[in-house]
């Protein structure tokens, strides 16, 4: 999986175009009035949850809200494609103008633009490509997708402008992993001792080359980012400014969207969704986003370690009914491993049905009855009670714990939910102190199922905290990770998807749609899974 | 005088090394730490290894504690672990806006509580006194976050006088003089009414029952018959005794200058300390912890000494 594509749940956005104060009109736009079609101009404001914690992705925890912004600050060799839908995702050219494969597939040769400069001036080289490989490789760094690069040995720079990636196997994923994670400037950052990283405040030694440049930056409160004159794809963007405001209530954002005072929410929640899609100046968009949640079984602990148990409990809970009670509708069930909006989705699986005679069943099978009739299912003396976990602060979670816990008691099954402080919680997850936890995850773009359903060890399954294991899971996911044909990838994968849904080691519950609330006057942003601001440089006020 | 100096800075200093130890060993004992908390579940387990041997995670909870009682009485607080600046820094940047809330806010917490509790004495008992007296007893009792939604909603929702949140709007980072100033001035309004709404009510009720007993006092009876006005008995004879009690008041607020309100900067998006040791707590940042922790006890420490000091030197029949 690739973290570095990932989105955390808990982080929002929101854009606005500028109110100040109260008293003030928003930000005139310089185009004429009337005019119609992108225009130059406009101050767009960003609310967010959090603001940036740095402005070297590599010092960072790889938060995703964060790397969406540096993706407005800091070249990419190449623009992933929102088209995970239909095959692997393609690239379009950023920095790198073309590139081409060796014939052996081992070496990717990459062309990069003369005319890209960082904001002193200095040109963006082939040495900067390399010295970001360097960091992303460096121990002392230890920057979150160190991993992603394990198979590029090294990156060698045959001219200014030239630059090759040398691959130690081929594999489907070469593209991506050469282009992941951000060029960063070794001529201002180089200087920095790799062991004084973590430490080092590079907000003082900033220098960027992206469609924007920081113009302000008031820590927890305000970071204005201007329109780069020097930017190659001018004369784009077209908005002048894009403010962020740090926002951290969720109904406070909302409240200013509403108010007119911001103009973007980007994690509106579903009970709110109704009331931005009356508004007659907001315009709510939904699209499937790459978040799903589940609840976690610890495989390794009893009774969970019996397939038919963890089946028979997916079975007992109403997840469409629960679904549509805590997602207002705007969300999916989930299926399996793989979410159903990318291509690798086995498009013949349907989520399990809600069966309480398949339930009771098989938990009949596994041993569990209500011998001594009290209503609760016992075996051995010992009746079924389970603690299910879930993290403070989140309160969808909280609605959930509490319907699983009423479907359950249907078949007999006490279900306790369990509210945890988030670290605490994701402590034990990780020490495998747990019965069940609602958890989720965000999706990476790459299909790779080896860290979160492979057996744990010290290289795989690393984010395999329920303890799944499955020896023929395990085979076909190396052997899926190996085929460079995604063809024949697909059917090794189609396969995975069966078995693991026949095991439940989770049961698989939401698909989330992302829900932004945007003001009409701004036009022209196409959102998609990736970035809210995939296409930032074609937005711009409207008439 | 020296030796009281010297007396209360020795207890201070036991005191801050208590709480700072206190809470090391509260924080290092949660469960989590900075690196289950910082990275994505999906974050390799080398690369949080890696994290946790870097901040030291890696060694006894002992050892830790030591190298950080030596470096903080060297006076190096250390980095912070998700701001990747010294401590020092992001204190210094948090503590400025919450102090300019809260003395702002405290100033019209006193001001308003004096006016509130002097309009009631003109006659007690009378219409006035209980009708303010309803009104100061709903203010301390209505909930921080109730006060400020119902002023947001009010002033800057319904009737758009005022901005909403932070400290200044967009146009104000990028303004200069008089424009920024009067900026800050308009998003100081609904925040520092906040604050001063809370306390006000507190302020005049003491105030008022203080006041109460000192113009029965024969000073001030005295004072009315040598030919005193009411007005003046009240505002230069009673008052300034009955502002005794508010001083050991103003002295335990000291803290709330530096520590701030979390509630209160959740709603106006107000990026003071609260907020700053909050995000800090739950992200098992340890090196920021400890040092917001320090310079509240401090806070305290200092607040209980000036308290003692003003009291002394208004009150001659107390010594320090």
């Amino acid at each position: 999986m690739n973290p570095r594509h990932a989105r955390s749940p808990l982080v929002a956005l929101g854009l606005a175009m500028v109110a100040s104060a109260c008293s003030d009109k928003p930000y005139p736009a310089t185009a004429p009035d009337g005019a119609e079609g992108p225009r130059r101009g406009g101050q767009c404001v960003v609310g967010a949850l959090a603001d940036v914690s740095t402005f070297n992705e590599y010092q960072s925890a790889g938060d995703s809200y964060e790397l969406q912004l540096m993706e407005l600050l800091f070249p990419s060799l190449m623009v992933e494609q929102p088209d995970f839908e239909l095959h692997p995702p393609s690239f379009a050219p950023s920095l790198a103008t073309s590139w081409e494969f060796s014939q052996d597939n081992r070496v990717i040769t990459f062309h990069l633009r003369p005319d890209a400069r960082w904001t002193d001036g200095v040109p963006v080289t082939a040495n900067d490509v390399r010295f970001t490989y360097l960091v992303q490789k460096d121990e002392r760094i230890g920057a979150p997708g160190l991993e992603i690069k394990d198979y590029i040995t090294d990156v060698e720079v045959k001219d200014a402008h030239t630059v090759a990636f040398h691959f130690s196997r081929v594999y489907p994923y070469q593209l991506m992993d050469a282009n992941d994670g951000h060029i960063i400037p070794e001529h201002a950052w180089g200087k920095v001792p790799m062991d004084k990283w973590r430490a080092t405040d590079f907000e003082e030694i900033l220098v960027t080359s992206g469609p924007f440049r920081v113009a302000a930056h008031n820590p927890q409160q305000t970071l204005i980012l201007e329109r780069d004159p020097a930017w190659w794809g001018a004369p784009r963007p077209y908005l002048d400014r894009l403010v962020l405001r740090v926002i951290p209530d969720i109904a406070s954002q909302l409240a200013q969207l509403v108010a007119g005072e911001i103009h973007l929410v980007e994690v509106v929640p579903p009970r709110e969704a109704g009331r931005i899609r009356d508004h007659t100046e907001l315009e709510l968009v939904e699209y499937p986003s790459r978040r799903w949640g589940f609840v976690a079984w610890n495989n390794r602990r009893a009774p969970f370690t019996d397939r038919r148990v963890r089946k028979a409990l997916s079975l007992a809970v109403n997840r469409k009914a629960l679904v549509d009670s805590v997602y207002f509708g705007h969300a999916r069930l989930a299926v399996g491993p793989v979410l159903s909006s990318m291509w690798a989705f086995n498009r013949n699986l349907a989520p399990l049905p809600y069966d309480l005679a398949q339930a009771r069943a098989l938990l009949a099978e596994a041993g569990w009855r209500d011998s001594d009739g009290d209503g609760i299912l016992d075996r051995g003396g010992k009746p079924f009670v389970f603690d299910l976990a879930y993290p403070s602060a989140n309160s969808l979670r909280a609605d959930m714990a509490v319907i699983i816990q009423a479907d359950l008691a249907r078949v007999g099954v006490v279900c306790r939910p369990q509210q945890v402080e988030y670290a605490a919680l994701l402590a034990r997850l990780d020490a495998g102190q747990f019965d069940a936890s609602i958890s989720a995850w965000a999706e990476a773009t790459k299909v790779d199922l080896t860290a979160p359903w492979t057996t744990p060890s010290d290289t795989q399954g690393t984010s395999n905290f329920m303890g799944y294991s499955n020896p023929e899971v395990d085979r076909l996911i190396a052997a899926a990770r190996e085929e460079a044909d995604y063809a024949r990838a697909k059917v090794l994968l189609d396969r995975i998807q069966e078995i693991i849904v026949d095991d439940q080691p989770v049961t698989f519950i939401y698909e989330a749609n992302d829900l932004v609330g945007i003001s009409r006057r701004i036009r022209g942003a196409d959102f998609n899974a990736l970035s809210t601001f995939f296409n930032i440089d074609e937005w711009y006020w409207g008439p | 005088m020296a030796r009281w100096a010297l007396r209360r800075a020795a207890a201070g200093g036991v005191l801050l090394w208590l709480v700072a130890t206190l809470t090391f060993a509260l924080v290092s004992l949660a469960p989590g730490d900075v690196a289950s908390r910082l990275s994505d579940a999906r974050i390799s387990p080398a690369v949080r290894e890696r994290w946790r041997h870097d901040f030291g995670l890696d060694r006894p909870l002992a050892s830790r504690y030591a190298s950080w009682l030596g470096s903080a009485l060297s006076g190096d607080l250390g980095s912070s672990w998700t701001h990747h600046r010294p401590v020092t820094a992001v204190l210094a940047e948090s503590i400025p806006n919450t102090a300019l809330l809260a003395s702002l806010g405290l100033l019209l917490e006193i001001a308003g509580g004096v006016a509130f509790a002097l309009a009631q004495l003109r006659r007690p008992h009378g219409t006035a006194d209980r009708f303010i007296t309803v009104v100061t007893l709903t203010a301390y009792a209505l909930p921080t976050f109730l006060v400020a939604l119902g002023l947001l909603y009010v002033f800057s929702y319904s009737l758009h006088w005022l901005p909403s949140s932070h400290l200044l709007s967009p146009a104000g980072e990028l303004a200069t003089g008089w424009a920024k100033t009067r900026d800050l001035l308009a998003h100081l309004v609904l925040p520092v009414l906040t604050v001063g709404i809370a306390g006000m009510g507190a302020v005049a009720r003491y105030l008022r029952g203080s006041l109460l007993d000192e113009r029965t006092q024969g000073y001030v009876v005295a004072a009315r018959a040598r030919g005193c006005s009411e007005t003046r008995a009240l505002l230069t004879h009673a008052l300034p005794n009955a502002m005794l009690p508010l001083i050991t008041m103003i002295g335990l607020s000291l803290p709330f200058l530096v520590s701030g309100s979390l509630v209160i900067e959740v709603v106006f998006s107000w990026p003071g300390m609260g907020q700053a040791m909050y995000a800090a707590a739950l992200a098992r940042d340890v090196p920021l912890l400890m040092g917001g922790t320090l310079v509240a006890t401090l806070a305290v420490v200092v607040g209980n000494a000036l308290a003692d000091l003003a009291y002394a030197a208004v009150d001659p029949r107390v010594r320090v």
